[in-house]
């Protein structure tokens, strides 16, 4: 029975609102920045600012600079992650929920406070250097502040629960009884995950992986107050061009070229993902 | 919130404003009950309030309103969207130059400041000189001491930490000072030369610091050992020195909004005449260590403070002053290069 | 992969360990910190003291910056739960085309990274005075809050089985009068997690707030300032304070979906 015409648009009164609202205060915005990267100083059409990102060497190797910084971020989050999560997946329910908590409540907490934990614990006079310097395994304080190692151990912290969940979600899913399986074949318990576990949830990972980071990519809180000044990020440039310099036109080159970046992998990460789905 | 009541308030005074001024002749506008001033925060900013706001209000019954920070950017944004919300604006005599050319600020009516003597650089067509400071070498009291910028380079005779401004003007002179370039031949800088040299100590440098408290924090938490900071935030820590020796002296000016309403301008005019009295200048003194533009001011200062005001004689005569309208012209290059050099720290 | 632990196992544990810890050990130091008596950062605190939260409550700009605060969070909460509400409800139910582009273009704010959020908008809203105002920070968090209260509120749709409104439509109610009377009833605590979440995003958020909210100061938006400018043990009193109402508000969402059942789906 084919649907008259009034129910092929019904519900649309529900979304207009919302609809509205996006396109005037999302949408519209996004596209503003993006013609501004083309607007000349005369007010004309112009690409000098997309030529000034290849020719000053700066925008390039900021770029790199972060794609450098993410890349190491979120291998470390999948080296700390995957276990994880791995661990959780064998826990009894009480446990799991217990564990599941601990991920979500940090996921929850402010950027700002969990940036400033390690202020607190790993600065000169923190904890860990205390630890360090007392057990005599170091002379002088380690600098874990104010440098990319900083930068990169807060937002592993931070985006942890991003690829834990949707992994520990995805392993739940595995069927115990393929294992059990292939351990009454007699594979030994190392070749069942590497042949049997690991391959199931390697789209997960996959798609975990993309999302942590594409995250990383516009990071601005972390590098901010665990850079001191010296770890520059796609973010924090675009702070100078917008707020210090100020040079409008050449923020919405930089910000149009990240979102392309942003939008390239998440394509990546949506195709992935839908995999995962089925 | 009483900060935004005011706001409503004047947000209420100014929509009357144009009702107002066509019921009665235009020289009896309506009365301006406050300005705004947005400043660079801190205790600079305390400075400005016990030194010349409060007469100021005395005198005028005007309310100074200070809002802080005060990046370019806000100014900008203000200006090009014609929401004015303030009168004044500090900034320093780099940018000054650099808001001038973007057209964001006014023109001062110096005669109807009509100030007390000052210096000729702080009497600039476009702002206010209200403020000297020093930027220069500082350490914790117990370090050995640095004697010159060659010094503060040389991290195998002064081993340490060092903490450098995210400023390039602040930072990049230094450099140059102590490859061997006399100040005299300083201006125009080679840059170039300049980051060479900071990165041949890049291992020490170990932050590089945006806001005048982080210097002293980062001395008295023992983070770096030698710093390059403002001389008011380190002058007044007991446990740390300040060397005015190859000292850059710089002036922080207050600017007029370009489009800010005329009543407020000419409220301000009077403010800017508090900001010319000597006595007033010796308040703000007390409250941070940097120094106003009266030729008169130093017989007013504490004798045994003295060597903590970058206008001191002993201190003025040791240092040398940044060149402002090279970095008007040179300051987006200069930007770049120093962006680019901080990813190689 | 079950009987007695082998090293393996072990190691996992050891890792999932101490990857738990990696993320909760750092918070849970501010917490003591918060009460030293000192002014640095020593550890063990050398003494007991409340003095940093006498700061903070007696601070008028601290406590202007709570204000904002709370009436942004609050307004912009309200108006993306009720706003994406009625949208999750119409992408569920609704028959028209063009459903997906819609669902993905709420979502967006999720994906595109923040700062170009905040780049656009500041572009955008310096043009149309919104720049440095109560309602530009309130559109902006209503907006970010979006994608959070679409997820929600999608899947408790989702799973209230639609037969249910049928029955109310052909006993002559409105689309709107049954899924207000039937639905909301009975995904209420979903409602409420929406809520909560919006209003845990809009108080945390910084990086837009930074860039558009002009002389406005938040909570996260002092903070983030003062954290670049020093360390101000302060500080550590708020952010304890942060995470003790986080954590309450949290168990409290939990415990309600618990009660209705539906926990595990909002979670995971």
């Amino acid at each position: 029975m084919a649907k008259p015409i009034a129910e092929r648009r019904q519900g649309v009164g529900f979304i207009t609102p919302l609809l509205v609202l996006m396109l005037a205060a999302f949408n519209l915005p996004i596209l503003y920045m993006l013609t501004l990267g083309f607007w000349s100083k005369e007010g004309g059409f112009t690409f000098e600012h997309y030529a000034q990102l290849l020719d000053t060497p700066i925008y390039l190797r900021v770029l790199a600079n972060t794609m450098r910084v993410s890349l190491v971020a979120t291998l470390v989050n999948v080296a700390i992650g995957y276990p994880l999560a791995y661990w959780m997946r064998g826990l009894s329910p009480r446990a799991q929920f217990i564990a599941v908590s601990l991920v979500i409540v940090p996921f929850w907490i402010s950027i700002l406070v969990r940036t400033y934990a390690w202020i607190v614990v790993l600065g000169n006079n923190g904890m860990v250097n205390r630890l360090l310097l007392w057990s005599g395994m170091v002379d002088t304080p380690v600098s874990f502040l104010y440098n990319e190692l900083g930068v990169m151990i807060g937002m592993a912290n931070v985006l942890l629960p991003f690829l834990v969940l949707p992994l520990f979600a995805a392993m739940l899913r595995i069927d115990d009884r393929l294992m059990q399986a292939a351990a009454s074949m007699g594979a030994p318990n190392h070749t069942i995950f590497l042949k049997v576990f690991l391959p199931l949830t390697l789209p997960a990972l996959a798609a975990g992986t993309l999302l942590v980071f594409i995250l990383c990519l516009g990071f601005y809180v972390t590098p901010a107050i665990l850079g001191g000044g010296k770890v520059t990020m796609i973010s924090n440039l675009l702070d100078i061009l917008i707020n210090q310099i100020p040079r409008w036109e050449q923020a919405s080159a930089v910000s149009t070229l990240l979102l392309i970046v942003t939008l390239a992998i998440f394509a990546g990460y949506r195709a992935l993902d839908r995999k995962v789905g089925t | 919130m009483e900060s935004k009541m005011q706001r409503r308030t004047l947000m209420r005074t100014a929509a009357a404003l144009p009702l107002v001024s066509l019921l009665r002749p235009a020289t009896a506008r309506a009365e301006v009950k406050e300005i705004r001033m947005i400043e660079a925060g801190g205790k600079s900013g305390e400075s400005i309030e016990k030194g010349y706001g409060d007469p100021f209000t005395a005198k005028t019954g005007i309310k100074l309103v200070r809002e802080s920070p005060a990046p370019l950017g806000k100014l900008r944004a203000m200006v090009e969207s014609g929401k004015i919300t303030a009168t004044l604006f500090e900034l320093g005599s780099g940018t000054m130059v650099h808001a001038k050319s973007l057209g964001l600020i006014e023109k001062l009516d110096w005669a109807a400041i009509n100030p007390n003597p000052m210096f000729p650089e702080a009497r600039n067509e476009y702002g206010f000189g209200y403020q000297y400071y020093s930027t220069g070498m500082a350490w914790q009291k117990g370090t050995k001491p640095l004697r010159s910028w060659a010094d503060f380079f040389n991290t195998k005779d002064f081993p340490g930490k060092r903490a450098i401004p995210d400023y390039v003007g602040s930072a990049v002179p230094f450099a140059l000072l102590a490859d061997g370039v006399p100040v005299d031949k300083l201006f125009p800088l080679d840059i170039d030369r300049a980051l060479k040299k900071l990165l041949s100590i890049r291992k020490d440098i170990s932050v590089v610091w945006k806001a005048g408290a982080q210097a002293p924090q980062l001395l008295n938490d023992g983070e770096v050992q030698y710093a390059i900071a403002w001389s008011g935030r380190i002058v007044e820590e007991p446990k740390l020195v300040f060397n005015f020796n190859g000292a850059m002296a710089d002036l922080a000016f207050i600017c007029m909004i370009k489009g800010s309403p005329k009543e407020e301008q000419a409220a301000a005019a009077k403010l800017y005449h508090e900001m010319s009295v000597a006595k007033n200048q010796a308040r703000a003194a007390e409250v941070v260590a940097y120094t106003g533009p009266s030729p008169d001011l130093d017989a007013l200062l504490p004798k045994d403070k003295l060597f903590m005001y970058p206008t001191a004689k002993v201190n003025k005569d040791v240092q040398w002053v940044q060149n402002a309208e090279y970095w008007a012209e040179h300051g987006e290059e200069g930007n770049k290069k120093w962006e680019t050099f901080k990813l190689s720290l | 992969m079950n009987g007695q632990p082998t090293w393996g196992t072990r190691l996992v544990a050891a890792l999932g360990i101490g990857a738990l810890a990696f993320l909760v050990l750092p918070l849970l130091i501010v917490v003591p910190m918060s009460f030293s008596s000192a002014r640095s950062l020593a550890f063990p605190p050398p003494g007991f003291s409340l003095r940093w939260y006498e700061t903070f409550f007696g601070d008028p700009s601290w406590m202007e910056a709570l204000w904002n605060s709370l009436t942004i969070a609050s307004i912009s909460s309200v108006c993306a739960t009720t706003l994406g509400g009625l949208a999750a409800y119409g992408l569920r139910r609704g028959t028209f085309r063009g459903r997906d582009v819609a669902e993905s273009n709420f979502m967006a704010p999720l994906i595109v990274p923040t700062i170009i959020a905040a780049v656009a908008m500041y572009l955008a809203f310096a043009g149309v005075n919104l720049l440095g105002t109560f309602l530009g920070l309130v559109i902006a968090h209503t907006v970010l809050s979006v994608p959070l209260v679409i997820m929600v509120l999608g899947v408790a749709v989702r799973s209230f089985d639609v037969r249910i409104e049928q029955v109310g439509w052909s006993l002559g109610g409105s689309w709107f009068y049954t899924a207000r009377t039937v639905l909301l009833p009975n995904i209420a605590p979903s409602v409420f997690a929406a809520w909560i979440f919006a209003f845990i995003g809009s108080f945390d958020e910084v990086i837009v707030t930074s860039f558009i909210g002009g002389t406005y100061e938040t909570i996260p938006k002092k903070m983030f300032n003062e954290l670049i400018l020093q360390v101000n043990p302060t500080i550590t009193a708020i952010a304890t304070l942060l995470m003790l109402f986080t954590v309450v508000t949290l168990a409290l969402t939990a415990w309600m979906l618990q009660r209705a059942g539906r926990l595990r789906s909002t979670l995971l």
